[in-house]
């Protein structure tokens, strides 16, 4: 299934509508795929543009993480007027973070999920593949099920907007096609305010508000080479966009370690708050 | 330049938040730190501290007057080191090494890790390697 990209000539309602029908009608309804037809995407696999240094900071400077990210989402234009404000607001914290100022105020907390954690994560990553359930497991412990044995998205009586949202999926070939619904605050909440900290990176800045919980999500995830998987994602969303929103995303393999390494998010207090500063508090040694 | 390193900053701030925790009293940032300054430290660890969320190299500096301060080094977290090469060995007490961090801005004696050369005269791991298959 090759879904449509949409042109300048192409009228955003055409372009749902077609997309919409290609996942209608993909060949997902049967039984679960056989177990040897399915690919192996065994290891670990971590984002490119994503793998971090010794710093904590990222390898490459924030243009070219916008250029890897295809950063376009094509915002109707009251949605563009709303988030330039918001994003008016979190410059100018941050601008008084980078003097010194606020400090306190920088990070309160991180909030996980979808589809940060796929379009840009700096965690690595493993992908369980079973006839019935892909599980895409992070590093730090959260899991993402996707459900292949032919099931239709959870009924809308038993449904809520959760973090991961719902997502179903089919194997064409060895491509696997995702289809993800009821993402709770996707790219963040949608009023702002604790932006930079809605999953990392700049696009935690950069997406305040941008998709509403009815945004659609569909995937096709292969891999490319033995050493890269690549994952094309299409958000639809007509409240907030213009016309579906393309991306692509590509995966390396780690390179420096083969078995998965616990990203302890729930971690100590290493910076505690002083006088409204934040301070150092190295842990006690392990001797 | 400026605005560059203000979008770092803003990176690592964002990326900091994303590994540091759920909405629990546990607090992350580089904000403490003086992005816009650069210092050397030449020193001896006297502890490599590899704990998540975020390692620590306990250096011992000689101050002007010959005593030795202790600074402490924030590193990123351990998921993160062992994926460009560190190891929970690749620093040991009593190792002789050379390190730019950023400076915290009230001039506590600590500092965000930048890059280093280790014992052996070589730059300690800390950039990426290559993208490349297996």
């Amino acid at each position: 299934m090759n879904l449509p990209r949409p042109t300048r000539k192409t009228k955003p309602g055409l372009a749902v509508a077609l997309l919409l029908l290609c996942v209608a009608t993909a060949p997902h309804a049967g039984a679960a795929t056989e177990s040897t037809d399915l690919p192996d995407w065994s290891g670990q696999w971590e984002n490119v543009g994503g793998t971090p240094d010794a710093t904590g900071g990222f390898n490459q400077s924030l243009e070219q993480v916008l250029k890897t990210m295809e950063w376009s989402p094509p915002l109707n234009p009251t949605t563009r007027a709303k988030v330039d404000a918001m994003q008016a607001k979190e410059r100018e914290r941050l601008a008084a973070v980078a003097r010194g100022e606020n400090p306190a105020d920088a990070v309160v907390a991180c909030t996980f999920g979808y589809p940060g954690l796929m379009l840009d994560t700096p965690l690595m990553f493993e992908v369980l593949i079973t006839p019935k359930e892909t599980a895409i497991i992070f590093s730090s412990r959260e899991i993402r099920h996707v459900y292949t044995d032919g099931r239709p998205h959870t009924p809308k009586d038993d449904l809520w907007p959760t973090p991961w949202g719902d997502s179903i999926g089919h194997w064409e070939g060895q491509t696997l096609v995702m289809d993800t619904i009821a993402v709770k605050d996707p790219f963040g909440p949608p009023d702002g305010g604790g932006a930079v900290s809605a999953f990392g990176d700049v696009e935690g800045f950069l997406t305040i508000g941008i998709l509403t919980q009815q945004a659609r999500y569909v995937e096709r995830m292969r891999m490319i080479d033995p050493g890269h998987l690549e994952d094309q994602m299409t958000i639809i969303d007509p409240a907030h966009l213009t016309a579906p929103w393309h991306m692509k995303r590509i995966y390396e393999r780690v390179v420096h370690v083969h078995r998965m390494v616990y990203e302890d998010c729930e971690g100590e207090d290493r910076n505690p708050i002083v006088n409204g500063k934040f301070t150092l508090a190295p842990p006690p040694s392990s001797k | 330049m400026r605005r560059l390193l203000n979008r770092v900053l803003i990176a690592v701030i964002a990326v900091t938040a994303l590994l540091s925790a759920h909405p629990v009293p546990a607090h992350h940032s580089f904000a403490m730190f003086d992005q816009s300054k650069v210092v050397t430290l030449q020193g001896t660890v006297k502890d490599f501290r590899w704990t998540n969320p975020h390692v620590f190299i306990q250096l011992l500096v000689k101050n002007d007057s010959g005593a030795e301060d202790e600074w402490s080094i924030e590193m990123t977290s351990p998921e993160h080191l062992v994926r460009v090469g560190w190891k929970p060995g690749t620093l040991k007490p009593g190792d002789k090494i050379s390190i730019n961090i950023h400076p915290m801005h009230d001039n506590v004696k600590g500092g965000q890790y930048l890059s280093g050369i280790g014992p052996d005269g070589q730059p300690l791991i800390g950039t990426p390697v290559p993208s490349q298959a297996k």
